[in-house]
């Protein structure tokens, strides 16, 4: 109700101007305005005369003539000059409404004294009155990445840099035009919910900027007191892993725990001091807790509820949107409407029009209504019919062309914003940026900025001040040797390494104190790149275990004891000695189990092979052989002979008859084989461990990014090839446009002289002259040699037919008077083109006569 | 060789040349010598091979039952014989024998590959049963009949064939003719036939061809449909309920009865179709309550094996355990000198044998005590659950014949009611016939053996009253075969579980008993060693 008379008063009052609003007009509505006043009471509100209005106007002109501030420059100098006219002048429909809003607001202010004066027409970078309406500029960049709300608002929150309000309290002075904001990448809050509102706009969502109050954190853009979102993440992951196992089922059918023979009482006692010391541990944890919140609970806020702050409201409806949320422009995060942090809104306005709040904001957001068609609520500054009404109206154009049209909100007067793709690459001003959050620093670089293809780096610390470093994790991108994250743990100093799939060493992931051999690391690996199924392996001193998954033997581990060297841990280039081979084996189905090899132990030192089997249904003891190697004589000989006391076990059923001594001797040879080939193949695994290493460390060394061919920015090979085709392309494109050099095998013939002498140039125009005649006569001789075979050939034929004439077949004549027709057009043909060869060639003579002449090697001598 | 020169000595196969065979052929080196010293049982070789030995008839391989490989070619074989306990063999060769006929072969499933080259068979028959044959060599043999080698065409792994050297082979569409109706083979007379000779076979046989396999197909589906059909029987069996998802319980009720067939000649007597729907009924009650039992049953089981199972690992646990400190034990004993400290230390050891043995005896215990309880719980439940189908089968079927005086107030209409209800009805109209009759206002296409029923009163009230008696009869035979099958299933089942739990535990018991003989004797073996 007050918006529409403020703005007909507006029309009014510049009557002037306007030419479709008389001043009768004006006097109505101000009626209408005092009847109202009294239906909706509360508000107070002073008759304005049109004299008030034009006085107003004035003070506008002067602002906008005084000499404002020193340009926006503290940043980085941009030449004003250079800028469209519309961002140095007004058009007359802007001066319009700069007087309508500076009407607005001086009733405004008018009627609540109490309240902040509003943020309606601040300086441009040019120092010109602008509306805030028309400083938004829906415009939708050409990438898709930025079509959605929340990966525009983190990539506009990651772009720009925050200039804290000067005060606090006060609205800045200028807002300046996104455009400007881009190439700067620094403004305050309200240029960058301006180029943010203007991005989700031309993204089709219904958005507003906002301004109102926040907390201090928000408002400076301080995230020490949240958790880094990066951390966040993991511990949901966590929760949710637990939770699905829970689930277990009920049964009808269950077996009774057997008796427990023991006190009661006794029970009862122990539980309840285990109670008691339970009650008491929590107790002190959740002491600890206070103290905890206490210690970093942040220090009062002296302009609690009074920092001003600008942020973008996205109404449900458009976009496939629910529910109405904030975007906090600076940390690009959405926000439900309740949320603590805003305390309070003042107003908000899109493209088209400019609302004031009118609710009561004493609790926060949380209670507040966003139907802007509700003038109760929200008091705009142009009248302005709904949307849907807008719709209706549409239909009724016809019968309402007649009634004048309220005033509408001129167009932007802010150039198109255009952002070039290698700015959404680098995304960060400068291609890095550094946030604190609670106990956590984030790094971020945009890819291919470091040479070691660092893009994030996570320090996690144990204190609140950032002191004492817990975890440093960094991901990698674009690595060639394809490491992915490394996480270093400041405690143990151990480093654990993740690699994507395709790397060469086919690691998964290498945690390790030092590249150094022989000291402790853990390498997982991918089982299926790995020829022989390795999984895993385990490096502690003294031992080696290896895992294996998918292989057809069965293996599944490995586990490597060796001696203790007397020298003390001299390594030897022959390897450590063995004490003794762990391996384990899966059951294999096809086998009976009494005869399937469960473990094998080869005990090196003492010279025996122990082998257990699997069990078999039903058993609670497996079968189990050891045998006594028999001894070796240095020269490889065998110096014992089999004899049965080699093998000893248990059998298992004491009803099978004892295996045969063949049956066992054929085993331990096939052992012993294997035996050989266990520590062959340890040895290759060391030495494997060792060339792992020795590359990794190279590839630390000197590390080397990964570049797609299609990058043809980066890639310096894709990029010489295009360069050398378009250069290929060019040069043949020349050449065919070159013209034949005429006198050039006449010089060759002069051996190419560099200055002709007269009398050489003579000659080589005669030369050439002659030549061209010489080829004209010859291009005659051949079109007379045509014309002379067609004839005669058609004379022959003639003859033939004639002598003939009496016995021919029907088809024949017929061919026969084809062939005449046919040849009798082709002589014609003929004769024309030798007409005009004789006419062309005296004009083609003189043609390269003239030409000749004005050739620049033969006219200083002619 | 021999043969060529006629002068044949001919020889037997005695265990002498068995024996030889074997240890010629037997491991070697040490390992021979070993087996040598130790016998070698003919059950454990897997190969053989007598070659050039003059045999004239295979006798004695009976006891070479793991053999999978066996060389009899140039010999003087002329029957195949005596092979039928080999049927582990894979591999046979019975080349360059006078073998006439191809026989005794039925029990050697597991053959794939099999030689009768230079022989003087003629047909290539009684092999149906050796469905893994890949490799057949039948050449230079006496096979004239081209249509004789469609017979193969059995064999679906069969890839290698040889027939060279046979009549047929001299036959123009030799090649042709084979490649068209064995489309799988790769190797005929061992050279590769490619794809171009099989696209001129097709092309040149494609109607035969495609008739036979045309046959070969309805054959096929039939025995699916049959097995399908046995299937379903099975289905039904195991839940009692078989033949009752029709009408062929009321089929059978008047397919032996030549009286109601000819009553049913009299007007007015309609069928019953309420009966089909009864059987219907229970049909599906009898599948429900299946379902019902075999989730109680799978239920018990996966408790019980999860018990048995637990208790089997927590027995493993302790002997592997046990076993870790075992060799350190015995080692020590090995060591000590000191008389006393070696008594000790047996005294040691006999004691934690001891608490092993118990330990383990403990946990078998008290798997019993759990095991028998739920077995008792299954047993009552399942006793229940059958109980509840007889009841409802009974209900369908009472004992008790009601006779409704309006059978549309009828409760439930069930089996008996529905036949005595039938049984009023015909005896009702039979009545009216009778009255009908002896006032000759009966209609002349009543057929004569119909109309000589009708003499008396008695002579029909005997009919009807017979006809009723077997259908009774019937329902009461199908209505006991059920109950006894059903206990008899429930008998077995859990007389089984019961029998299995017993024989686990002796099983069990006697394994502790044995490992502890076997720690003990060791233990006497070492101190007896010292």
């Amino acid at each position: 109700m007050f918006c529409g008379e403020v703005e007909r008063d507006g029309g009014g009052g510049g009557g002037d101007k306007s030419e479709h609003r008389s001043s009768t007009a004006g006097m109505e509505t101000l009626l209408e305005l005092e009847e109202k006043e009294h239906e909706g009471g509360g508000i107070e509100q002073k008759e304005l005369s049109p004299q008030e209005l034009l006085d107003g106007e004035k003070t506008v002109n002067i602002n906008i003539t005084s000499p404002g501030d020193t340009p926006f420059g503290q940043t980085k100098p941009v030449n004003l000059s250079e800028c469209p006219s519309s961002y140095q002048h007004n058009s007359p429909q802007e001066k319009q409404l700069l007087v309508i809003a500076d009407n607005f607001s001086s009733q405004y202010s008018h009627i609540f004294p109490n309240r902040k004066p509003l943020f309606l027409c601040p300086l441009n970078e040019c120092g010109v009155k602008k509306f805030v309406s028309t400083t938004l500029r829906s415009t939708m960049l050409p990438y898709s990445g930025l079509y959605d709300w929340d990966n525009c608002a983190s990539f506009v929150a990651d772009h720009l840099v925050l200039q804290a309000l000067d005060p606090p309290i006060e609205p800045p002075r200028r807002l300046i035009s996104p455009t400007l904001l881009l190439e700067t990448q620094t403004g305050t809050c309200f240029d960058i919910s301006t180029l943010l509102c203007s991005l989700l706009l031309g993204a089709g969502y219904d958005a507003y900027c906002v301004t109102g109050y926040a907390v201090r954190e928000m408002c400076l853009l301080d995230q020490s007191r949240q958790e880094c979102p990066l951390l966040v993440g993991e511990v949901e992951v966590k929760v949710e892993g637990t939770s699905a196992e829970d689930e277990r089922q009920v049964r009808k059918y269950a077996v009774k725990p057997p008796r427990e023979l023991r006190s009661n009482f006794e029970r009862a006692q122990q539980e309840r001091k285990e109670q008691e010391a339970r009650a008491e541990v929590l107790r002190s944890q959740q002491e600890a807790q206070r103290l905890q919140e206490e210690l970093e609970r942040p220090p009062p806020d002296p302009l609690q509820g009074q920092m001003l702050h600008c942020w973008v409201l996205v109404l449900a409806g458009k976009r496939e949107i629910r529910d109405h949320f904030f975007i906090d422009p600076l940390t690009g995060k959405g926000y439900a409407l309740g949320d603590e942090s805003f305390l309070g809104v003042e107003a908000l306005w899109n493209q088209h029009n400019y609302w004031v709040n009118m609710q009561d904001c004493g609790r926060g957001c949380s209670d507040m209504e966003y139907n802007l068609g509700d003038t109760t609520m929200w008091e705009s500054v142009l009248f302005r019919i709904t949307e849907k009404e807008e719709e209706e109206e549409l239909e009724e154009e016809e019968e309402w062309s007649e009634e004048p049209k309220p005033f509408e909100m001129p167009r932007s007067w802010v150039d198109t914003i255009a952002l070039s793709k290698q700015d959404l690459e680098r995304r960060w001003p400068g291609g890095s940026r550094c946030t604190q959050y609670r106990k956590a620093k984030l790094e971020q670089f945009t890819p291919y900025l470091l040479p070691d293809g660092l893009v994030t780096r996570l320090t996690t610390y144990t204190d609140l001040e950032c002191e004492e470093v817990d975890v440093v994790r960094e991901w990698f991108q674009n690595r060639l040797d394809h490491l992915e994250e490394r996480e270093l743990q400041r405690a143990t100093n151990v480093t654990i390494e993740r690699f994507s799939p395709g790397c060469k060493l086919k690691l998964k992931t290498h945690s390790y104190v030092s590249l150094a051999p022989g000291t402790e690391r853990r390498m997982d690996f991918h089982s299926r790149a790995c020829p022989d199924g390795l999984l895993r392996r385990v490096e502690s001193p003294g031992q080696m275990e290896e895992t294996f998954d998918h292989r057809d033997d069965l293996l599944y581990s490995r586990h490597v004891f060796y001696a203790r060297s007397p020298e003390g841990g001299s390594e030897e280039p022959g390897g450590r000695p063995l004490e003794r081979v762990v391996e384990r084996f899966h059951r294999d189905a096809a086998k009976a189990a009494r005869e399937d090899v469960a473990e094998r132990v080869f005990l090196f030192a003492e010279g025996s092979i122990e082998v257990t089997f699997h069990l078999e249904d039903d058993r609670i003891i497996p079968v189990r052989r050891s045998f006594v190697k028999p001894r070796v004589l240095p020269d490889g000989q065998r110096a014992e002979s089999w004899r049965p006391g080699m093998v000893t076990g248990y059998q298992g059923d004491p009803h099978e008859d004892p295996p045969k001594n063949v049956y066992l001797y054929e085993m331990l040879t096939a052992l012993m084989d294997e035996e050989e080939k266990v520590a062959l193949q340890i040895k290759h695994s060391e030495t494997e461990v060792r060339e792992i290493l020795a590359t990794r460390e190279r590839e630390e060394r000197n590390p080397e990014l990964r570049i797609s061919i299609y990058d043809t920015a980066r890639n310096e090979k894709v990029q010489r090839y295009r360069e050398d085709m378009i250069r290929a392309q060019e040069e043949s494109q020349k050449q065919v446009k070159k013209e034949i050099d005429l006198l050039a095998p006449f010089l060759a013939r002069l051996g190419d002289p560099e200055v002709l002498s007269s009398q050489q140039a003579q000659k080589v125009l005669e030369d050439c002259l002659a030549n061209q005649r010489m080829r004209m006569i010859e291009q005659d001789k051949i079109l007379q040699a045509r014309y002379d075979k067609e004839t005669q050939a058609l004379q022959h034929e003639q003859q033939r037919y004639q002598i003939n004439q009496l016995n021919m077949s029907k088809e024949e004549e017929e061919r026969y008077h084809a062939y005449c027709s046919e040849t009798v057009f082709k002589i014609g043909v003929i004769k024309q083109r030798q007409s005009r060869h004789k006419e062309i060639t005296p004009q083609k003579h003189l043609a390269l006569k003239e030409k000749l002449i004005r050739d620049p090697r033969l006219a200083p001598h002619l | 060789m021999i043969r060529l020169y006629g002068k044949v000595e001919q020889s037997v196969m005695d265990e002498k040349i068995l024996q030889e065979a074997v240890e010629e052929q037997g491991p070697k080196e040490e390992a021979g010598q070993i087996s040598k010293e130790e016998g070698i049982s003919f059950n454990a070789v897997l190969q053989l091979r007598l070659e050039y030995k003059n045999i004239l008839k295979i006798e004695h391989l009976w006891e070479f039952t793991s053999l999978t490989k066996l060389q009899l070619n140039n010999n003087l074989i002329q029957k195949i014989e005596g092979l039928a306990n080999l049927t582990n063999i894979k591999w046979l060769d019975l080349s360059f024998n006078n073998i006439e006929k191809i026989e005794g072969l039925e029990t050697l499933t597991k053959l794939e590959d099999l030689t009768f080259y230079n022989n003087k068979i003629s047909c290539i028959e009684n092999m149906d049963t050796l469905n893994n044959l890949t490799f057949f060599a039948i050449g230079n043999n006496c096979l004239g009949q081209l249509d004789n080698v469609i017979y193969l065409r059995r064999f679906k792994n069969l890839h290698t064939l040889n027939l060279a050297g046979n009549p047929v082979a001299q036959e123009a569409n030799y090649k042709l003719f084979i490649a068209a109706y064995l489309s799988d083979l790769a190797y005929l007379d061992y050279r590769l036939l490619n794809g171009e000779t099989k696209k001129q076979a097709f092309a040149k046989y494609q109607y035969a061809i495609e008739e036979i396999r045309h046959n070969e197909l309805q054959t096929l589906k039939a025995t699916e449909a049959e097995q399908k059909r046995q299937e379903e029987l099975q289905q039904h069996q195991e839940a009692f309920v078989e033949n009752l998802n029709g009408s062929e319980l009321f089929d059978s009720m008047f397919a032996q009865d030549p009286e109601a067939q000819k009553l049913n000649q009299l007007p007015g007597v309609a069928d019953l179709p309420q009966l089909v729907g009864l059987c219907i009924q229970m049909f599906q009650s009898g599948f429900a309550e299946q379902k019902l039992r075999e989730a109680e049953v799978k239920a018990f089981l996966e408790v019980l094996q999860e018990a048995v199972r637990e208790k089997q690992q927590r027995s493993a646990q302790l002997v592997s355990d046990f076993e870790k400190h075992r060799k350190k034990r015995i080692l020590d004993l090995k060591q000590v000198e000191d008389a006393a400290k070696e008594e000790a230390q047996v005294n040691q050891y006999m004691t934690e044998i001891k608490t092993l043995c118990d330990s383990c005896l403990l946990l078998e215990l008290q798997l019993v005590d759990q095991l028998e309880e739920i077995i008792k719980d299954f047993e009552r439940n399942i006793t229940d659950m059958v109980g509840s189908f007889i009841e409802t089968v009974q209900g369908i079927y009472p004992f008790h014949t009601i006779v409704h005086s309006n059978p549309h107030y009828a409760p439930a209409p069930l089996c008996r009611d529905l036949e005595n209800h039938l049984h009023e009805e015909i005896k009702d109209i039979a009545m009216a016939t009778l009255e009908k009759v002896a006032k000759n206002e009966v209609e002349d296409d009543l057929p004569d053996d119909v109309r000589a029923l009708f003499v008396d009163k008695e002579t029909v009230m005997n009919a009807v009253g017979a006809s009723h008696d077997s259908h009774m009869l019937r329902i009461d035979n199908r209505e006991d075969k059920l109950v006894t099958r059903i206990n008899a299933w429930m008998m077995n089942l859990i007389k089984k579980i019961q029998d299995e739990e017993v024989w686990r535990n002796r099983k069990c018991i006697s394994e502790i008993q044995y490992f502890i003989q076997h720690l003990r004797n060791q233990l006497e073996e070492v101190l007896h060693q010292e």
